[in-house]
């Protein structure tokens, strides 16, 4: 064994020069705090629009800004909640059209979010494989294959 | 308009690609470690010469259009300058010192020097040593945290464009001290010591930048990157902000490589198999047209063959059930895909019903670059080369738009 013991070693523990995350991409400039309740507060938002059926209202609010990068888990749970309960409250016929009011770096989001409840899938989590395949292919329709693109690209994980 | 020349002339991918100054040579390299010259001849390419002294993969070859020398740059970590002498082409040392593998070569307007980018986080801007008859390099370290895909001279021959593996693109000053002139001040920035960093900008979503451009006139700059966006830059002074930076995120799988056809026209192609003309302005950037339109189907399909068996492998190569198994593992196709299917809304790549692609190109296109020039200093042919061993020169009808591909329909 002990000739693969060497592919253990955490080599950026012993280079200066390592490359951080955040050299990749800034940080968000709210503070870990402000994501917090920032998120919180869309949260219960989220709750009130779709208790009265603006669904599209609801998912322009939580796709406006979410949490990324690292240290802000909490937040980014809740967003990822309240945007699995938007994907499940809504009627298939509408997606469409929802999908076209959006703008674009919120329909990125989206696909990120989409991904992101797949990942979930099997995991506790109560959302469905057939919905958010159902918006997949709805929102690739819409907003192209580039889309997928900038989601896999981009490094400030959602 | 005419329609597009298509040579085969690999099997495999072209990994670097240069013409000579008078468009009668071709320098290509077939992914190996060796570059080679095809000559033209008629419709065809006829192999002339072989540059033989890299170890590794050649990853760019560039061609001086004034003094007829080739540079070559390689995985091995070294670089050549090509000399054409009586006895052939004859390679000259260049001094990298990079330890990584060099990545991309361009030779400035004037070429008294070209920049050699590497994955050991340096630009080596080289020029002729007299002295010991070599090349030796000035070095660019600062601020770089990744490696260097693309370069791309300003008109000034002093200014570079470097676009990096973080998603960032650099604008330098390669003036060498005793070499050349002090440069005057431009748009970009005044004060000029080697190395300075003039300006800096990012990928929208973080992408990698395949590639990056200046206009002719040096006052625009534009590149893409692996998140599917087109970056457009127009400087506003020395020391500001820029007058805009434009971003059109893309339908479509990314760029890989761009070109300027005039202040207000850019060609852009990759992995979507066809090259796309975006037109625009200060105030905003959009897509004209692809200049491959797989929706037509007078163009002819095959290419001319050079020096390329032809056929698949032994007896299977024209079996049907065989093209079908080789479709779906090289291209990743499966199923009977719907005839003449047009480009769907989700930017896909239309594929016909035999498996290939309705594009031109069946793979990636790595390479665009300008191939001839009318009257008025506009381009008017490009040329593309990709991962499927295809060199294709397209007619641009620059600033057209939509009429100048009315006035080429017969009704």
């Amino acid at each position: 064994m002990s000739e693969f013991a060497f592919r253990k070693i955490n080599i950026d523990a012993l280079e200066e020069d390592v490359l951080l995350p955040s050299d990749l991409y800034d940080p968000d400039p709210r503070g870990e705090q402000d994501v917090l309740s920032d998120a919180q507060q869309k949260s219960s938002e989220v709750r009130n629009l779709i208790s009265r059926g603006d669904i599209a209202g609801a998912l322009n609010t939580v796709l406006s800004d979410p949490p990324y990068g690292e240290g802000v888990d909490e937040a980014k749970d809740l967003t990822k909640n309240s945007l699995l309960l938007i994907l499940n409250s809504t009627r298939a016929s509408e997606i469409q059209g929802i999908l076209k009011s959006l703008g674009q770096e919120q329909q990125d989001h989206l696909m990120a979010y989409i991904y992101k409840g797949m990942a979930a899938i099997g995991q506790g989590s109560d959302v469905s494989g057939s919905v958010l395949l159902n918006w997949h292919a709805q929102l690739t329709e819409v907003a192209g294959v580039g889309c997928i693109v900038r989601v896999m690209t981009d490094r400030r994980t959602l | 308009m005419s329609s597009p020349e298509i040579f085969q002339l690999s099997l495999g991918p072209l990994t670097g690609i240069a013409f000579s100054p008078d468009r009668s040579q071709v320098c290509v390299c077939p992914n190996t470690n060796e570059a080679q010259i095809y000559t033209r001849n008629g419709e065809q390419w006829d192999l002339t010469d072989t540059l033989a002294e890299h170890d590794k993969l050649i990853t760019a070859i560039a061609w001086g259009p004034n003094t007829n020398r080739i540079v070559t740059c390689s995985q091995d970590r070294n670089a050549y300058v090509w000399t054409q002498t009586e006895q052939g082409w004859k390679p000259a040392l260049v001094i990298l010192k990079i330890n990584r593998a060099a990545t991309c070569v361009k030779w400035s307007p004037a070429e008294n020097k070209f920049a050699v980018g590497s994955g050991s986080r340096i630009i080596a801007i080289c020029h002729f040593d007299e002295e010991n008859n070599w090349w030796t390099a000035k070095q660019i370290k600062k601020p770089l945290r990744s490696t260097i895909l693309s370069l791309d001279w300003h008109p000034n021959n002093y200014l570079l464009a470097a676009g990096t593996a973080d998603g960032k693109v650099y604008v330098y000053s390669g003036y060498i001290k005793g070499l050349e002139a002090k440069p005057e001040a431009t748009i970009w920035g005044d004060r000029l010591p080697t190395g300075a960093v003039l300006a800096e900008f990012k990928s929208p979503n973080g992408g990698w930048v395949h590639d990056v451009a200046f206009s002719p006139s040096g006052d625009i700059l534009a590149f893409v990157a692996h998140d599917s966006s087109l970056n457009v830059i127009y400087a506003a002074g020395p020391n500001e902000p820029p007058a805009a930076h434009i971003v059109v995120k893309l339908p479509s799988l990314p760029f890989t490589s761009l070109t300027f056809v005039s202040e207000s026209s850019i060609v852009a192609a990759g992995h979507d198999c066809q090259p796309i003309l975006f037109t625009g302005s200060e105030s905003g950037w959009s897509i004209s047209h692809s200049l491959d339109d797989p929706t037509s189907s007078s163009k002819p399909l095959t290419p001319s063959a050079t020096g390329v068996r032809s056929g698949g492998v032994g007896r299977l190569g024209n079996n049907e059930a065989f093209n079908m198994f080789k479709a779906a593992d090289s291209k990743g196709q499966r199923g009977t895909p719907q005839p003449g299917a047009a480009p769907s809304s989700a930017g896909l790549t239309p594929v016909g019903q035999d498996g290939q692609l309705l594009t031109i190109h069946q793979n990636t296109i790595t390479h665009v670059e300008p191939y001839e020039w009318n009257q008025n200093g506009e381009v008017s042919k490009i040329f593309t080369t990709g991962r499927d061993g295809r060199l294709v020169l397209w007619p641009v009808s620059a600033g057209k738009g939509l009429s100048g591909r009315m006035a080429g329909l017969q009704v």
